[in-house]
């Protein structure tokens, strides 16, 4: 539309230009005048590039928004400063409570090796006693189970993480994500399940008692 | 007075090691009469053929809790009254709030020992005597 503007101004202008073949001086209302057509003729070109520039500028601006929306679902401060450290505390807590029961049951398995056999009722009050202590060490099985479950939900939730930014690099839709946590994080949340506490963490017995 | 050891026991935990334990330290003990249970669920099942005195229940368990299977206890007039101590990994202050709220006697943390498992079910039934 702008450029047909364009071109009913230019015979106009030709004519003035080529019909007379001397040169003539062009007073200055006639400068003005045509100046004035020039300009009326590229107002429609001017208004229609300014308003695809808008849109152009309108729809970068939304991409820009929707990248940083989709970046910050994969928030990789909470991922390094919260939960691989947590989950590197977890696996401390593995192997110290693994290394305790480990040495636990074989120091009680040697105490029992040096108990006396001459006098029977003695000889089984004694092993029953450190079959107790056996049992007891055994209660490190269901703590490490629950602290390598903790683990599996961390890696779910940095598992999702990675699959926001591989669609956003395949520059696929993208699903929004707007609770960070695992929907098992979000169900243990709701039922009040953290989990055994870290050392120096939580609460001990003697707090527990004090609260009975 | 001394604790009967005649006690009708429901110990409830959803790892099979853990109830392995829990049931031969109450051997041990001198507790005989001990019954399992591998979720809340399971546990108020059983509870419509039996009468316990006392529930042991782990705390974090599928479907059913055991926060959710000691609410249910103290909501059933029947077996409302039944003593019920909570033994957990369950470490944080406000979840010994809301288990006590819930009317839980007493509430033991893992790892722990025969001696503590002993003194919480002898507290349980002197506050009863008392």
């Amino acid at each position: 539309m702008g450029q047909s503007h364009i071109y009913e101004a230019s015979p106009e202008l030709e004519n003035e230009n080529t019909n007379g073949s001397e040169e003539r001086e062009i007073p200055l209302y006639e400068v003005i005048a045509m100046a004035e057509k020039v300009t009326s003729a590229l107002k429609p070109l001017v208004r229609s590039l300014d308003k695809s520039m808008y849109r152009e500028l309108k729809d970068m601006l939304r991409n820009i928004e929707e990248l940083r929306g989709d970046l910050s679902m994969v928030d990789p401060d909470d991922i390094f400063s919260r939960r691989i450290p947590e989950m590197g505390k977890e696996l401390g807590a593995i192997v110290a409570a693994t290394e305790v029961a480990t040495n636990t049951i074989m120091s009680i398995a040697e105490q029992v090796m040096e108990v006396k056999h001459e006098d029977p009722k003695q000889y089984a009050e004694a092993v029953q006693q450190h079959m107790m202590a056996i049992f007891e060490a055994c209660t490190f099985q269901d703590l490490t189970g629950q602290r390598v479950t903790r683990i599996i939900q961390t890696i779910e939730v940095i598992e999702q993480r990675i699959e926001v930014l591989c669609r956003l690099i395949e520059n696929n839709q993208i699903t929004p994500m707007a609770d960070k946590s695992s929907d098992t994080e979000k169900r243990n949340k709701e039922r009040l399940c953290n989990g055994p506490a870290n050392e120096g963490e939580g609460i001990n017995q003697e707090a527990v008692d004090a609260m009975f | 007075m001394p604790l009967n050891r005649n006690l009708r026991i429901l110990i409830v935990d959803d790892y099979s090691t853990m109830l392995r334990i829990l049931r031969n330290l109450l051997k041990q003990l001198g507790f005989e009469d001990v019954q399992e249970a591998t979720d809340g669920q399971a546990a108020l099942a059983l509870f419509e053929n039996h009468t316990f005195d006392l529930v042991i229940s782990d705390w974090n368990m599928e479907p059913m809790t055991g926060f959710q299977l000691l609410k249910s206890v103290r909501s059933r007039p029947a077996i409302a009254a039944t003593k019920f101590i909570m033994i957990t990994a369950e470490s944080a202050t406000e979840n010994v709030i809301e288990a006590k709220k819930a009317g839980v006697n007493n509430y033991i943390i893992k790892p722990f020992t025969s001696e503590v498992l002993l003194g919480k079910i002898e507290t349980v039934f002197a506050q009863q005597v008392a």
